[in-house]
């Protein structure tokens, strides 16, 4: 039998507005623009372990919305994701799978799979059949060694020893085909990074800023957070600027309204 | 076949900011020069600057393949203007012909957004800004392109006096010295690198006065 | 310039998939290449997915579609070989694989065949296209590379094969490979008889070349100085 009463919400999104919006924009209302992190991030497996890189630039249109923004996110001590796409999306369901991992880590008792963070990732994806707009590379190193995916907002994956996604994916890319190689040491993996990111943060207009490096080995990582700065400020104005602190005054003597000939109209009631 | 055609357009937008400001004796005309299509860079040196005449020097963005072709239209009806006046045209004049060149295409506009600066008939700096299907007005100082919705806000805290309805109202002209200028030109560019995608590479700044033209370049960011 | 890289597109495997039975065994072979439009998200995917210890299907169309199906079916058939208590039979993987295809036959864009070995009919070949269909074959062709290759099939494929001569068969998929854009890469083939598993691998730089089909090359100018240029 169903139960007499309302039973509160149980989380999850909320579709409530969902009809509302689509006779809104059937009628030219613009829905609001998301914050894009129109990005360039890249993983390698290399030598004993695997590198995550990230550019920092997070887009909203053509205006930059945050100039250092983090794209590595925490997914369990030993596993990091690289988030593109909408940046609530890859934030809200690196979150929600990370918390999954760690009430798994809790009830097992043993470290985290890649696998399983995969596997959860992709599925929730799926489910949302590319609505939730986030594209992510995903890296770690478990009790099965190394481990490098790539996972599409419609949910499918890839399993491949070096990585891009984003917008600056191709630039990123042309730099791994051209040099990647197996067996890259700790310190080549970094460079081969850095330069793939590199390679998007000049030449896509969507990446900019820093670059940020996650070095995850066996029972190790290394979170480089702005490893790289290379985009200063090109000018500083040498004198810099002064505002006036008062206000202007523009009038000083009020009038009171009842003394406003009013030439057209009703006077306004009292 | 079908489906290229429905998704084709004459137009693509090339990003870009220019700037202008005109000074009681001077004026300074500045562009960055990157240009690009969607995420992409197609050159990180291209001028958007051109000298129309001795004393009128143009910055446009927008879609550089009209912004050439206006080009090549304004300096060639300046030759039959020479030819026929034997003498240089004003800016002002300039200015007028600029707005009846982008005018007459009203309908199939230049994509082009312009600033023009120079030096007027008494030596005094003018700037006049345009709309694509020639609009315009004569002005202090000018923004236009991609980054001018973040430029123009920091160029009024910076040169307009607080409100219109103070007394006595300013002149069209800035009252910065020209160094102050290009120091003012040099910071609104390397301001809005800083958050329009679109803006960066290299900023190129013409200055014009009594001794003549000059140019000066600055590096911005690259990404 | 109509064809801009858009890669929140699906990930689609415009692809050639085969599969082949032979007395004893199957083949099943596929290329590598997957593709956003016309960008390769991934020049050396593994479209040929294991499902148990004697059964594997081969994947095209959507990628996210075909994973998940095969995923559910792998997971059905661990369930079902522990309940069992023996393995699974190729027409029990290739009727699960039909069921989900069906009943959700309005949200995924996938074709599979399904190849395998049990002991009660031999190697068996099942084709389970995009409606739900599905057809045992001797032979099989899937993606959108296997539109060059009915004719070859027709041909090429004999009753009563022997390993090697089926195995053979795997240079249809560079004939595809050749002819289709939206197929490339490696080619990657499984064998499945009474014996076990085995898996091949063979680099895209080590297939025939087909008709009018280029060399490759480690620089541009390698074509321009050549003594006879092409002829338009």
């Amino acid at each position: 039998m169903s139960p007499s009463f309302d039973l509160p919400p149980k989380g999850g999104f909320s579709f409530d507005l969902c009809r509302r919006n689509a006779m809104l924009e059937s009628k030219g209302l613009k829905a609001p623009t998301f914050l894009k992190t129109g990005t360039t991030i890249v993983g390698l497996v290399f030598q004993d372990g695997v590198i995550l890189g990230a550019d920092t630039r997070a887009t909203e249109g053509p205006i930059v919305a945050d100039k250092n923004c983090e794209k590595i996110h925490y997914m369990a001590p030993n596993i990091y994701c690289c988030g593109a796409g909408t940046a609530a999306d890859t934030e809200a369901v690196t979150d929600m799978v990370s918390s999954q991992l760690q009430l798994h880590r809790y009830h097992t008792g043993r470290e985290s799979r890649v696998v399983t963070a995969l596997t959860l990732l992709k599925k929730h994806l799926f489910n949302y059949q590319g609505h939730v707009s986030a594209a992510l590379v995903l890296g770690g190193v478990d009790v099965t060694g190394p481990h490098l995916h790539t996972i599409y907002p419609h949910g499918s994956t890839d399993t491949l020893p070096f990585a891009t996604m984003g917008s600056g994916s191709l630039a990123a890319m042309s730099v791994f085909e051209s040099k990647y190689k197996e067996g890259l040491g700790r310190d080549e993996g970094v460079q081969l990074v850095v330069e793939a990111i590199s390679a998007g943060i000049f030449n896509d207009l969507g990446s900019g800023s820093n670059v940020d490096v996650c070095v995850i080995t066996k029972g190790h990582k290394d979170y480089l957070r702005n490893h790289l700065l290379p985009n200063p400020r090109t000018y500083v104005n040498p004198k810099g600027f002064t505002f006036p602190k008062k206000t202007e005054v523009l009038l000083t003597k009020i009038i009171p309204l009842k003394e406003v000939e009013v030439i057209e109209g009703d006077a306004m009631e009292e | 076949m079908t489906k290229q055609h429905a998704n084709w357009s004459p137009y693509d937008n090339n990003g870009g900011s220019c700037v202008a400001i005109a000074g009681a004796d001077y004026c300074v005309i500045a562009a960055d020069t990157r240009m690009s299509t969607g995420y992409n860079i197609l050159t990180r040196d291209y001028s958007k600057i051109s000298q129309l005449a001795d004393k009128s020097v143009m910055a446009s963005s927008g879609f550089q393949a009209d912004v050439k072709a206006l080009q090549k239209v304004l300096s060639a009806r300046h030759l039959i203007y020479q030819h026929q006046h034997n003498k240089q045209m004003s800016c002002p004049a300039m200015a007028q012909l600029l707005s009846n060149t982008l005018y007459y295409k009203r309908f199939f506009p230049y994509y082009a957004f312009n600033v023009l600066g120079g030096l007027d008939n008494e030596g005094k700096g003018c700037v006049f800004t345009y709309d694509a299907v020639g609009s315009y007005e004569r002005v202090g100082y000018s923004s236009q392109g991609s980054g001018s919705t973040l430029i123009m806000p920091f160029l009024d805290n910076q040169l307009k006096s607080p409100s219109p309805l103070l007394l006595p109202a300013k002149d069209a002209v800035t009252p910065l010295s020209e160094t102050e200028a290009v120091d003012l030109v040099k910071t609104v560019f390397a301001s809005a690198t800083e958050r329009d995608i679109y803006t960066g590479d290299k900023l190129e700044i013409v200055i014009l006065n009594a001794s003549g033209i000059r140019r000066e370049y600055m590096d911005l960011r690259r990404d | 310039m109509d064809q801009k890289v858009d890669l929140s597109a699906p990930h689609s495997m415009g692809t050639t998939i085969i599969g082949v039975t032979y007395n004893g065994g199957v083949v099943l072979g596929a290329d590598s290449r997957t593709s956003t439009g016309v960008y390769v998200a991934n020049r050396a995917s593994d479209k040929i997915t294991q499902l148990t210890d004697n059964v594997y299907v081969c994947r095209s169309g959507s990628a996210a579609d075909s994973q998940i199906v095969s995923d559910y079916v792998r997971y059905f058939l661990h369930q079902h070989t522990i309940q069992l208590g023996q393995p699974a039979t190729v027409k029990v993987a290739a009727n699960l694989v039909r069921l989900l295809s069906y009943n959700n036959k309005n949200f995924l864009e996938t074709g599979l065949i399904v190849g395998g070995w049990d002991k009660y009919e031999g190697g068996q070949i099942f084709g389970v296209p995009l409606g739900g269909t599905i057809v045992q074959q001797p032979f099989a062709i899937g993606g959108s590379g296997s539109s060059y290759l009915y004719g070859f099939f027709d041909q090429a494929w004999k009753e009563g094969m022997t390993k090697d001569e089926a195995e053979a068969l795997k240079k249809a998929v560079s004939l595809a490979i050749a002819r289709d854009g939206a197929s490339g890469g490696v080619v990657r083939t499984v064998i499945i008889n009474s014996e076990g598993v085995t898996r091949n691998f063979y680099p895209g730089d080590q297939l025939p070349l087909w008709h009018e089909e280029m060399e490759p090359h480690n620089s541009l100018l390698d074509i321009l100085g050549a003594p006879e240029p092409m002829s338009m």
